[in-house]
């Protein structure tokens, strides 16, 4: 009886690890849409809105669901509140919510080199380093998407089997 | 009897999910981990078996050669 209830623990566990994993293959490509739609509302906001930096990614922050939404809150408050540059404060902020979202090493990077770019220039090149970073973002989501279609399943039914083998080898 | 009936069944199952593992890793294209996962599943079989035969022969000789 107990090794039964045991095995069963152990299959829940190991399906669950792999379904966890599955979501996190999917929310990637998810979550880099939006930020692509966010920097394209941030471009709106300074090109056609003339909005200050904090009170624009305010909004983006009204806007967007949630990890993404923390970001830009972060980022707001950061700039509202504290003597800091754009950079440091887009730094931190980014560097308190990447745990919590799906992205991976890339996007953070093309994300930190937007940053520097960030209020530095007037407001046509902006528009352009906005433009660049969305370009680079749906190069990433292109592989995210890829990554999810190829890997989503075998994470799956990867996460079963071995559950099914570790209770097989155990029993 | 019970007993290697029991085996029996435990390396038909082996085998088994051993054998899905390995087709779902050379659909996308992990050939080396899914060789690697029908390596180290052999080897866990023939292990079991090796003791298994073993036993076996423990037998053979206390039957024919009159040792305890």
């Amino acid at each position: 009886m107990i090794k039964i209830i045991g095995a069963i623990f152990i299959m829940i566990a190991t399906t669950w690890t792999g379904f966890e994993a599955a979501r996190h293959l999917s929310e990637r490509p998810r979550q880099l849409r939006q930020l692509k739609s966010a920097l394209q509302s941030l471009e709106a906001e300074i090109m056609y809105g003339h909005t200050p930096l904090h009170e624009a990614s305010r909004r983006l922050a009204a806007q967007l669901t949630k990890p993404l939404s923390w970001f830009f809150e972060a980022f707001s408050n950061k700039l509202t509140k504290a003597e800091t540059t754009v950079k440091d404060a887009w730094d931190e902020s980014l560097k308190e919510v990447w745990k919590l979202t799906a992205f991976k090493q890339g996007e953070i990077e093309i994300l930190k080199q937007f940053g520097e770019t960030l209020g530095r220039h007037d407001r046509m090149s902006q528009q352009k380093h906005i433009q660049l970073a969305i370009t680079h973002l749906e190069r990433e989501e292109a592989d995210a998407c890829d990554k999810q279609i190829k890997y989503e399943r075998m994470v799956k039914s990867l996460g079963f089997l071995s559950g099914l083998l570790l209770v097989i080898l155990l029993i | 009897m019970g007993l290697e009936v029991d085996i029996i069944f435990k390396i038909a199952g082996v085998g088994i999910v051993v054998a899905f593992l390995h087709t779902i890793l050379d659909q996308v294209g992990k050939k080396e981990y899914a060789q690697w996962v029908t390596l180290f599943g052999f080897i866990y079989i023939l292990f079991m078996v090796a003791s298994i035969v073993d036993e076996l022969f423990q037998k053979i000789k206390s039957v024919f050669l009159f040792q305890g």
